[in-house]
């Protein structure tokens, strides 16, 4: 590691700004992870569930999940994205 | 009256009607009186908001003009317990405030002195009950108007039909009585005689609901010497303190404002009788000295007579006038307005102002309070108790079984239970707002929503009400179906929420799940909506009645979306970072509806 990559991770991990971003990854990442958790759960649902009510009701739920996560995985593309125009 | 008191009531009256059939036209003459009081002040309430109080402010905004007013308007009518009565009426609607009314009935107690005039000098006499047929048929053709001012006119032409027809049956039941009553026969002096003969005159008014029938009698009486003058003034006096037992009976249907205008009129008439009594004396002398300068003979009994009632009663206001403020403090604490049991906040508290995170939870806090409360009215108005929510299958079966016609008066609910607390948050968040102008107003303002969302869902819960308590006695099966499918969707909302509410510690992402039930709002109003469709091409109910069931839809869809709306600010409220990459996350209303028309399928199995 050269002297300026140190210097900017040191000054990184003084920033309060920074460290808040970063807090704000981590806390998204672990959302994602439980949508990701939930979404499997809810689709193993749909394949065990007979009456046809339940299951497009799962299907909904399914599809807020699905599209919850997309609007989490872009919102982690740009925090990413603004990281490493800042890096 | 108490229920318990109407068993004993009932039976005595039967019993009463069964021995004497004068009795019961007594009886049935106060019950019309009664219900003509209820008509007049239902028609008074049809030009509240307007022209009424206008003329009323104007000419009733002092003293003197109220003093006037009364004096003209029962020189006018020849009534002083017409005057009276009306007053109540006025009173009890809120036209008036007490310190007018008490300067009305002053008023009127000196204008009807004006009939004593008008009988022994020109023998005239105004006999209302003649009005009486032709005010309830022009009363009941106006009534059936949709005009509000001609249906109100309506209403108090018939309530004063039935005020005189009322004072017409009793004035029949007691001809007998009247007949017997030979005042010749019991001529007395003194003392005695004066108190004794003050005493008939108040029985004799009481029974005949008039002081100018009574003044009749002792005029005529009085004109053929059957009668000694000292004791016609004694009648006279009595004649004056019976008037007030009409307007007694006048206030009986009437609110607390009317009680205590007939409690102020009742004092004043026997405040002057007394006055009268003590000084009986000295008012004979100045009587005379009166009528001698006025030119009346002095053996002008009759004249006399009705120098001395106008010299009381004149005497009367001009010693109670300048106490009026101090009787309507003394009537409103005689008669103090009950105040209903109202629920009272728990969490505000003023020294949590200075610290904003407190003050931003206390409000939280009794938010959630109110918000117990305003599902407290709405299940109520669906028939239904909190407990009934602890089971899923049992809601269905309960909604479809609940006959209960009893409709929950949601507007005493929202008295009781809504508004003081409501109030109370509303100036917490006015003081906190105005004392930090800080971090913590964000979070202020989205709980002056959560107030105003719940507030929305309950008012709409009121509008709803009424066509659901209606498609309850209706024979057409669809629309009671759908009115069903209403109040489940409702009170299942209910569930749902308060089963996120429980499990709210456990549940990973609170705020992203709500979205579900976001959806399911959608799906169902869009089938709603398709089901009415159907029901009315298939011509299985109207399309009046469709109409109002896509009305009440609408109600039933703001309702639902108003619970989550306050919902999702009580709740969700633990982890804060979290909860703004939640909101990040959640979809929007345009989102929600995308999903629920991919999927375009039923969410839930409606009853």
């Amino acid at each position: 590691m050269n002297k300026e990559k140190l210097l900017h991770k040191l000054q990184a991990f003084f920033d309060p700004a920074q460290k808040r971003k970063k807090r704000h990854r981590e806390e998204l990442k672990k959302i994602l992870k439980s949508l990701k958790k939930k979404e499997r759960k809810i689709s193993d649902k749909i394949e065990q569930a007979d009456d046809e009510c339940l299951k497009k009701l799962y299907q909904t739920e399914l599809e807020i999940i699905r599209l919850q996560r997309k609007k989490g995985i872009d919102v982690l593309q740009q925090l990413r994205e603004n990281k490493d125009s800042t890096d | 009256m108490p229920k318990t008191l109407l068993f004993v009531v009932v039976p005595l009256l039967s019993y009463g009607f069964w021995l004497s059939d004068e009795f019961k036209g007594i009886a049935a003459g106060i019950a019309i009186f009664i219900f003509g009081m209820l008509s007049l002040e239902q028609g008074f309430k049809a030009f509240t908001g307007g022209m009424l109080e206008r003329i009323l402010q104007k000419t009733t905004d002092t003293i003197w003009k109220s003093l006037s007013f009364g004096i003209v308007s029962t020189t006018l009518m020849q009534s002083s317990t017409l005057v009276s009565i009306i007053t109540i009426s006025f009173l009890s609607a809120g036209l008036l405030d007490l310190a007018a009314g008490i300067g009305i009935i002053f008023g009127a107690n000196l204008g009807s002195t004006t009939g004593a005039w008008l009988i022994a000098g020109l023998g005239l006499k105004v006999k209302i009950s003649t009005y009486a047929m032709p005010m309830l048929v022009f009363g009941v053709l106006c009534s059936f108007q949709n005009d509000k001012q001609l249906k109100g006119i309506g209403y108090i032409l018939t309530g004063l039909g039935f005020l005189f027809l009322g004072i017409h049956f009793m004035k029949e039941s007691f001809e007998t009585f009247e007949n017997t009553v030979k005042l010749a026969d019991y001529a007395m002096p003194g003392l005695k005689g004066l108190l004794i003969y003050t005493l008939i005159g108040i029985i004799a008014t009481m029974i005949m609901q008039s002081s100018h029938a009574t003044l009749v009698l002792i005029i005529t009486a009085l004109s053929v010497h059957q009668i000694t003058y000292d004791n016609a003034l004694a009648l006279a006096i009595g004649s004056n303190i019976g008037t007030t037992f009409t307007a007694i009976i006048g206030s009986l249907s009437a609110n607390v404002q009317g009680k205590r205008l007939a409690g102020a009129h009742l004092l004043f008439n026997l405040l002057t009788g007394i006055i009268a009594l003590i000084f009986i004396r000295e008012f004979i002398i100045a009587v005379d000295r009166i009528d001698a300068a006025l030119g009346i003979a002095v053996t002008d009994n009759t004249l006399k007579l009705a120098t001395f009632h106008s010299l009381f009663n004149l005497v009367g206001v001009a010693v109670m006038l300048p106490f009026v403020n101090h009787l309507v403090a003394l009537l409103e604490k005689i008669f103090a307005e009950k105040r209903p049991n109202l629920f009272r906040p728990k969490y505000l508290n003023p020294s949590a102002i200075g610290f904003p995170e407190t003050a931003a939870e206390s409000v939280r806090l009794e938010t959630i309070h109110l918000y117990d409360h305003g599902i407290h009215i709405i299940l109520h108005a669906f028939g239904l108790r909190k407990r009934s929510l602890s089971d899923q299958s049992d809601l269905k079966q309960l909604i479809k079984q609940n006959n209960d016609l009893v409709e929950y008066d949601i507007d005493a609910g929202y008295e009781k239970r809504i508004k003081g607390i409501y109030s109370a948050i509303i100036a917490f968040i006015g003081q906190a707002n105005s004392a930090w102008e800080m971090k913590q107003s964000p979070n202020l303002a989205l709980l002056r929503d959560a107030n105003r969302t719940l507030v929305e869902a309950i008012k709409d819960t009121k509008h709803l009400q009424k066509n659901w308590a209606r498609s309850r006695t209706s024979k057409n099966q669809a629309t009671i179906d759908e009115y069903k499918k209403i109040a489940y969707q409702i009170v299942s909302l209910i569930q749902q929420i308060e089963q996120f509410r429980r499990e709210i510690a456990e549940n990973e992402l609170p705020l992203l799940s709500l979205d579900v039930l976001k959806a399911m709002i959608e799906d169902e109003d869009m089938r709603m909506n398709r089901s009415i469709d159907t029901l009315i091409r298939e011509r299985k109910i109207t399309p009046e009645t469709g109409s109002s069931l896509i009305n009440d839809s609408t109600y039933m869809y703001n309702i639902k979306k108003n619970l989550i709306k306050t919902a999702e600010t009580l709740f969700v409220n633990d982890n804060i970072n979290a909860i703004y990459i939640e909101q990040q996350l959640a979809l929007n209303e345009v989102e929600i509806k995308e999903v629920v028309q991919a999927v375009d399928a039923p969410i839930t199995d409606n009853p």
